[in-house]
């Protein structure tokens, strides 16, 4: 079959008759009816899979006591409960604090780097060597984290060394500290991914508008919040949503890093529905707290997409 | 407001030499035009007077101060793309106050300055709206008023005109050199349209593969072209050229024969003559050949004969029609004839 087309034309040629090319073409007419479903198909099924099908039963479930035994329907219990919850409160806090932090730092740290970078002639260097802290797994980068600045003690060496402290920073002890743990690991890992899609955005700017700018008289601070800022804007608005949505789901350096401590101090919604679920088996509890976490996170994405996209068009 | 000299302007990107040996003295309120096909450097020089580009060597003066090391900002000139490059999230309002705010213009004088530069393009009426919401003409003279606004030392402008369709193209020329004139701006224009050169220059400046072919008048260009490059690129339709022999004073080719030529040149040589100084004559005809072509626009028509191997072009009466194949001849104008070596174009004289 070295040479396909040509045995295949071959064949062709050797069919006798009509028939066989009318049937063929009644048959790809279908074919090409359906051909967009077919293709679709699997991106579909796995998504509703593994979304849809858990989605619809947790919210079954946060209608239920669930406890190892048959399902106890309880009405609004689980979310009545939910509301005088202390922890939960606490840990949606914590989730906003960390995360808005979190956000807005990685936000301007990349559009900082992006500015800085985008009409470098290395760049595409830039790119490559910033891609790599979202190459390693997030779990190996919570315990490079845990190591560096908890077990290991490399970072409190490192400043007894240089003598700026006298003995072991106390992190864990530390709720503020170990936010900041937490904080400076996601922007380590997703500052990148901000620097990536801004530079882009940046590179597909409009030269002959920065070239204009400048003999108008705008220095690249000017240019910067005068010009680039604003027809960034809807990309920005995309990354962050993007971003938004992971952070607020951040697990991965809770249960690796810190646990959630000290004293619930950074203990996130995922860390307290994981804990609710799979540490105290209160399914039907932690499946409420879930859908809320999902209302939550669909109406700040709407609010923003909404906002940032309607000042961008008008 | 600013005299512009170029000494011995050089731009070299590794081994591509984009301009080369470029001398220019532009002075005070002068209109020069940049004028050549694509890539001849043009906007490249023009660029470097700007502070977009660095010259690999020599010197830009303004005024007589060395403006090598100055940044684009500092120099006080303004500039109007091709592209416009309006800023599209600004309103025209404020797109033509941006250079004024981010030169520390007081407030109480920025808004005066607008109104003032958005009535001379005429464009008071949109001043709310977005760049987006424009026509192109329109956009063009937003991108105009946003340069004189600040009444720079110099106005450089990028083949502004080359978006707009033709009729537009007329009415905007007119009104950029009408400009111009009143704010007695140092300007330099950037063009591959030789309509918009002969119109609009106090001198134009042709240029091909980085270098400049020659400097002179709008007339002197026209009546006393350098070379072959420039007599064939200034005039529509171009100037035709015929390679043949000059021997005593009398040029021969395929088909035509001249005589009372300046006699120092014998030899290989082509001679040059414009379709406008042809007139189709039995009498003292210079050339006689077929009919290839004719083609009436309104106000003149243009004849093309087959002579020998190649197509020369007549401009004929308006009332002129042929048919195709049939014999005709032509007389050169003897005052207007030019004298080209073959090998390198230049002019002999």
């Amino acid at each position: 079959m070295s040479n396909s087309p040509l045995s295949g034309a071959g064949m062709a040629q050797a069919v006798p008759a009509r028939p066989a090319p009318r049937s063929f073409k009644r048959r790809s007419k279908r074919l090409k009816a359906a051909l967009p479903y077919l293709l679709v198909a699997p991106a579909v099924i796995y998504l509703l899979m593994i979304t849809l099908y858990p989605g619809v039963y947790a919210i079954i479930q946060s209608f239920h006591e669930v406890k190892f035994g048959p399902w106890k329907p309880v009405g609004f219990a689980n979310y009545q409960k939910l509301f005088g919850d202390y922890q939960f409160w606490g840990a949606l806090w914590n989730t906003l604090v960390m995360g808005s932090i979190a956000l807005v730092l990685q936000c301007v740290i990349a559009l900082a780097l992006a500015f800085h970078a985008y009409r470098d002639p290395w760049v595409k260097g830039w790119r490559i060597i910033f891609l790599v802290p979202m190459l390693f797994m997030p779990s190996a980068v919570a315990f490079i984290f845990k190591l560096v600045f908890l077990d290991g003690r490399i970072f409190s060496d490192i400043l007894i060394r240089i003598g700026l402290i006298d003995a072991n920073l106390a992190i864990q002890s530390s709720t503020w500290m170990s936010r900041a743990l937490l904080i400076l690991a996601d922007v380590w890992q997703w500052t990148p991914f901000l620097f990536i899609i801004f530079v882009a955005a940046l590179q597909g700017q409009d030269e002959e508008v920065e070239e204009a700018a400048r003999l108008d008289g705008a220095s690249w601070p000017a240019i910067f919040f005068n010009i680039s800022l604003p027809m960034m804007k809807p990309v920005i608005a995309v990354a962050l949503i993007l971003r938004a949505i992971d952070i607020t789901t951040m697990f991965t350096n809770v249960f690796i890093v810190t646990k959630g401590g000290p004293a619930f101090g950074t203990e996130t919604i995922s860390y307290f529905i994981y804990r609710t679920g799979f540490k105290f088996f209160n399914f039907g509890y932690a499946s409420a707290a879930s859908v809320i976490m999902l209302i939550l996170t669909i109406v700040i994405a709407q609010m923003v997409v909404k906002r940032a996209f309607v000042s961008a068009r008008s | 407001m600013a005299r512009i000299e170029l000494s011995n302007i050089q731009k070299k990107w590794g081994a591509f030499w984009g301009v080369r040996d470029v001398n220019i003295d532009i002075a005070d309120e002068e209109f020069i035009v940049f004028l050549g096909p694509s890539g001849c450097g043009k906007t490249t020089t023009m660029r470097m007077i700007a502070g977009l580009e660095n010259p690999s060597e020599g010197e830009i003066r303004m005024d007589g101060e060395v403006m090598n090391d100055i940044d684009a900002r500092d120099r006080d000139v303004a500039m109007v793309f091709q592209g416009y490059a309006l800023y599209p999230n600004m309103s025209i309002y404020e797109n033509i106050r941006f250079p004024l705010r981010m030169r520390g213009v007081p407030k109480a004088e920025q808004d005066a300055a607008v109104r003032r530069a958005a009535e001379l393009v005429e464009l008071t009426d949109y001043l709310d709206r977005k760049p987006g919401a424009l026509s192109g003409g329109q956009r063009q003279r937003a991108a105009l008023a946003r340069a004189i606004v600040r009444q720079p030392q110099v106005f450089l402008m990028d083949e502004p005109l080359s978006n707009l369709d033709a009729k537009l193209r007329q009415a905007m020329r007119v009104q950029i050199k009408h400009i111009q004139r009143e704010l007695k701006i140092t300007t330099v224009y950037v063009t591959h349209d030789q309509i918009e050169a002969m119109t609009l220059a106090d001198r134009i400046v042709i240029m091909q593969s980085g270098a400049i072919q020659q400097i002179g008048t709008p007339d002197e260009i026209y009546n006393d072209p350098a070379n072959t490059f420039v007599a064939s690129f200034i005039g529509a339709p171009p100037m035709n050229l015929i390679e043949g022999r000059l021997s005593g004073g009398t040029f021969e080719a395929p088909g035509i024969r001249v005589e009372g030529l300046p006699g120092a040149h014998d030899g290989q040589v082509t001679l040059g003559v414009r379709p406008e100084d042809c007139r189709v004559t039995a009498e003292g005809a210079h050339l006689g050949g077929d009919v290839y072509g004719v083609e009436p626009t309104g106000d003149v028509t243009y004849l093309t004969l087959k002579v020998g191997e190649s197509l020369v072009e007549v401009k004929a009466d308006r009332a002129y029609r042929a048919a195709l194949g049939q014999g005709e001849s032509v007389r050169f104008d003897p005052d207007r004839i030019y004298l080209f070596e073959t090998g390198s174009g230049q002019r002999l004289r």
